[in-house]
């Protein structure tokens, strides 16, 4: 007992068998691929449609109350398979047989039966049978790029949707390996047409969705419950959420491994947008189908059909399926535009000349592409570096900008600036991969639109900030200092003198000595741009005079900013305590607070310099007309930059931390050589003074350079260094020696 | 060597050929001509037969008008359009030098041979 529907086939009712109905259609398939490449295909194919529908009706007209499967097997023979057609050479060589795959049974059953013996002579024609061995092959019908990864899929009986998914991943993965090796494929396997040999296909499942159908869609295609990709999405993701708000909380809560609380979650979040935007939702019977794997045919439509009714009476479309409807579409738009680009381009270069032509061309377009892929990629990263770091940078954001508008400025050409252009290009490089098909371009107006709105406001914003940092003013204080008992001075950070605002709370930030801020949080931040500068002293005393500068918006306010620097510096005999930093609040902002301590030295004194100043990190931002630029340079550089003037009392001397100077007319010196080693070993290498910190002669040339002096100084400098010696802890400062 | 082959070659070489003359003869649609090919014993199929006819028309050597029919769809009758006629005639005169020169070369063969000609 057999199933018979009803067809309208050309113009006509036909009754035919269900199964009748399927072999049809098989067999128009194969002549659409035989004939893929023929001009006049459409037209062939409707004069061989019209040629059934006549016999149809002449069967019908015998009497029999439909179309039996015999009738269409009959109809076949008499037609011919396309294998069979004898074509002349030049259609046999261009289409080379699309009788690959699932195109029904070849060309056995129409050998015995048919119309003579010029079948059996056709079977040598060329034309590839079912039993061929299996080869790698291009797609042709089937292309993105150039069908390589339709053809792998064909081959392995892959989604091709995966298989480019793969590719993509070893592409920017492996840092441009994949893309030599399509390019390698693309020219070295031979193009044919193929049919697509998977019934499985990777769908999102629009009718079991909690956010998007992702979950559902894979668990379909792998036949797995729901629930168990939407636990491989989520868990990572909650877990990470969650150890990170404990470690914010207690401090010494160790988060579980970082592989799986950190990136894991962050990258299958990401990934689960990423499909959100690839995968095309299967909206038709058979697309459902082919979802699941199941066999295509009339039976399993229906149940599909009838099952989605059901369904569709229980949900109410609202407002957001049809606008992602639409958004699909766009998608699907501009994939069209530019693989219509890339098909009108492609025959151009290929009719330019056979081998190299054909591969110049491959490489130019897949260059484009890789490029795009690349700044698609590198976009991608800062935008994830940035979320990740959000909190941190949010908190330091406020530090910065001031009022409504910057804020606003400052989200809407972050979002509309960074984010747009990310998802914009990740939308379009793996619709591309995946092959779907786009209607209208309004996805790509409405992203481009927003992102020059998004450039506007980014302009806007710097704009606005930068007015904020154009005034430059400082205040002078000068320290009183009393004469240190031994003439030497000490300089040391006082690591108990700064005072913060210390909340545990979420945005703490502390860093160990890696910049300008030391500690960071809600309602202060700690800067420690500090600056000691040595300079000679016009008298025999020493003098410590404090320079604070601030930018700001104007004079008046930078200078009341400037004023509002505390840095109490504090003398205990012959150690001069230099706070650790200085905190600026949050209503003062950041506005580049710096302090330039400048201390003058007596000719004849000495100067020790304790190595806990080396945390100090100067920070300068400076930008006039013509350039904007900021440097960060280590505090003991010699600089001569238009920063901060000079003091009243001359030059500055450049000099390095836990060394020991003297003061001459000519400039600080170092105050014993065979001390240096010993010192120098301790020391960083300081990278931007040459000669490994030796440049504590600048403007000498009175003295020999590098050969061990063998005057009077150095007689004293083995006293020095014997007396030294002796009180290795340092702190112990020895007797005055007058040099000149 | 596969004589399949070289067969197949020969038939290919001559359809043009035939179904030009038959189209020739009267307007024909393509199922008229796939019968009066087989009652001259030369048979061909009718999927063979499209394509050919298809390209044929695209090229301008035949034209079709559409006739309606009671019992089935519409059908298309072909006939010769002047270029059509034109490349028909060359045709024919290439195949009778080729049918001469076999001729010719054949019946020589057999005289050489054992087997009487006649």
């Amino acid at each position: 007992m057999k199933k018979i529907i009803n067809i309208n086939f050309h113009g006509r009712v036909v009754p035919i068998e269900e199964s009748a109905y399927e072999i049809l259609q098989q067999y128009i398939d194969s002549l659409r691929r035989y004939f893929a490449n023929e001009e006049g295909r459409d037209e062939i194919i409707n004069d061989i449609e019209n040629r059934f529908a006549e016999l149809f009706s002449e069967c019908l007209k015998k009497g029999g109350s439909c179309v039996t499967d015999a009738d269409v097997n009959t109809i076949i023979t008499s037609m011919g398979r396309p294998e069979d057609f004898e074509q002349d050479e030049l259609m046999g060589a261009a289409t080379n047989g699309g009788s690959s795959g699932t195109a029904g049974s070849a060309n056995t059953s129409s050998a015995g039966a048919g119309t003579g013996g010029q079948q059996s002579s056709n079977k040598e024609q060329g034309y590839y049978t079912a039993e061929e061995p299996r080869r790698l092959y291009r797609s042709e019908n089937d292309k993105i790029l150039g069908g390589v990864c339709a053809g792998l899929a064909n081959y392995m009986r892959l989604d091709p949707a995966i298989v480019r998914i793969i590719f993509a991943l070893i592409t920017f993965g492996g840092f441009g390996l994949g893309f030599l090796l399509y390019i390698i494929l693309w020219i070295a396997v031979p193009p044919r047409s193929l049919v697509a040999n998977v019934r499985k296909r990777l769908y999102r499942n629009p009718d079991d969705r909690v956010i998007a159908g992702v979950a559902s869609g894979l668990a379909a295609y792998f036949h797995i419950d729901v629930w168990i990709p939407r636990l491989i999405f989520a868990l990572p993701l909650i877990l990470g959420i969650a150890t990170s708000i404990f470690r914010n909380i207690w401090w010494d809560f160790h988060r579980g491994p970082a592989f799986i609380t950190g990136g894991f979650g962050g990258t299958l979040f990401i990934t689960y947008i990423i499909l959100w935007i690839v995968l095309p939702e299967a909206f038709g019977a058979s697309e459902k189908l082919e979802m699941r794997g199941e066999k295509v045919d009339l039976e399993s439509i229906k149940n599909t059909i009838k099952s989605d009714l059901e369904n569709f009476k229980g949900r109410a479309k609202d407002m957001g399926d049809e606008m992602k409807g639409r958004f699909q579409q766009v998608g699907k738009d501009m994939k069209q535009s530019t693989s219509n680009f890339s098909s009108e381009a492609g025959p151009v270069v290929r009719s330019a000349g056979q081998g190299i032509g054909h591969a110049i061309g491959v490489l130019f377009k897949a260059f484009f592409l890789f490029i795009a892929g690349c700044i698609a990629f590198g976009l991608i990263m800062a935008l994830i570096g940035l979320i990740f770091s959000g909190a941190g940078a949010l908190t330091f954001k406020n530090y910065i900008l001031t009022g409504f508008w910057q804020n606003f400025l400052a989200w809407a050409s972050f979002f509309l600036f960074l984010v747009i252009p990310v998802i914009a290009l990740l939308t379009w490089l793996i619709r591309r991969i995946i092959g779907v098909r786009s209607r209208n371009h309004y996805l790509g107006y409405t992203f481009a639109s927003l992102w020059v709105i998004g450039l506007f406001c980014f302009i806007g914003l710097v704009g606005t900030v930068v007015n904020n940092y154009r005034a430059r003013q400082h205040v002078e204080e000068d320290i009183k200092l009393s004469l240190p008992s031994h003439g030497k001075l000490l300089i040391r950070g006082d690591r108990s003198k700064i005072s913060y605002y210390d909340n545990d709370g979420w945005f703490d930030y502390t860093w160990e000595h890696k910049g300008m801020l030391t500690n960071l949080n809600e309602d202060s931040m700690t800067l420690n741009t500090v600056r000691v500068s040595l300079v000679k002293s016009p008298d025999s005393d020493y003098h410590v005079q404090l320079a604070k500068f601030s930018r700001g918006r104007n004079a008046s306010e930078a200078k009341n900013l400037a004023e509002q620097i505390v840095f109490t510096v504090r003398q205990a005999d012959s150690v001069l305590y230099l706070p650790p930093g200085f905190t600026v609040n949050r209503e003062q902002r950041f506005r580049n607070q710096q302090v330039l301590v400048t201390v003058a030295i007596p000719i004849g004194s000495r100067i020790f310099v304790d190595r806990s100043i080396d945390q100090f990190h100067w920070f300068n931002i400076e930008f006039d007309r013509r350039h904007f630029r900021w440097n960060n340079r280590r505090w003991n550089d010699d600089w001569n930059d238009d920063g901060p003037e000079d003091s009243d009392w001359g030059n500055s001397y450049p000099w390095t931390s836990n060394a020991e100077y003297i003061m001459t007319n000519d400039g600080l010196t170092r105050a014993n050589k065979k001390a240096e080693t010993r010192e120098e070993e301790d020391k960083k290498p300081d990278p931007s003074t040459n000669n490994g910190g030796y440049r504590y002669r600048p403007h000498n040339n009175k003295e020999k350079d590098s050969a061990p002096p063998k005057k009077g100084r150095d007689t004293a400098a083995v006293k020095t260094t014997a007396m030294l010696h002796s009180f290795a802890d340092g702190n112990i400062y020895i007797l005055p020696t007058i040099f000149d | 060597m596969n004589i399949e082959n070289t067969q197949s070659q020969m038939r290919k070489g001559i359809l043009e050929f035939c179904i030009l003359s038959v189209i020739r003869r009267g307007e024909a649609y393509p199922s008229d001509i796939v019968e009066e090919m087989k009652r001259a014993n030369l048979n061909i199929l009718e999927g063979t037969l499209y394509p050919l006819l298809t390209r044929l028309k695209n090229a301008d050597m035949l034209t079709y008008r559409w006739v309606e029919s009671n019992s089935g769809p519409p059908r298309k009758y072909f006939c010769l359009t002047p270029k059509g006629e034109a490349f028909y005639g060359e045709l024919e005169a290439t195949w009778n030098e080729l049918a001469n020169a076999v001729n010719a070369l054949t019946n020589k063969t057999l005289g050489v041979g054992d087997a009487p000609a006649n």
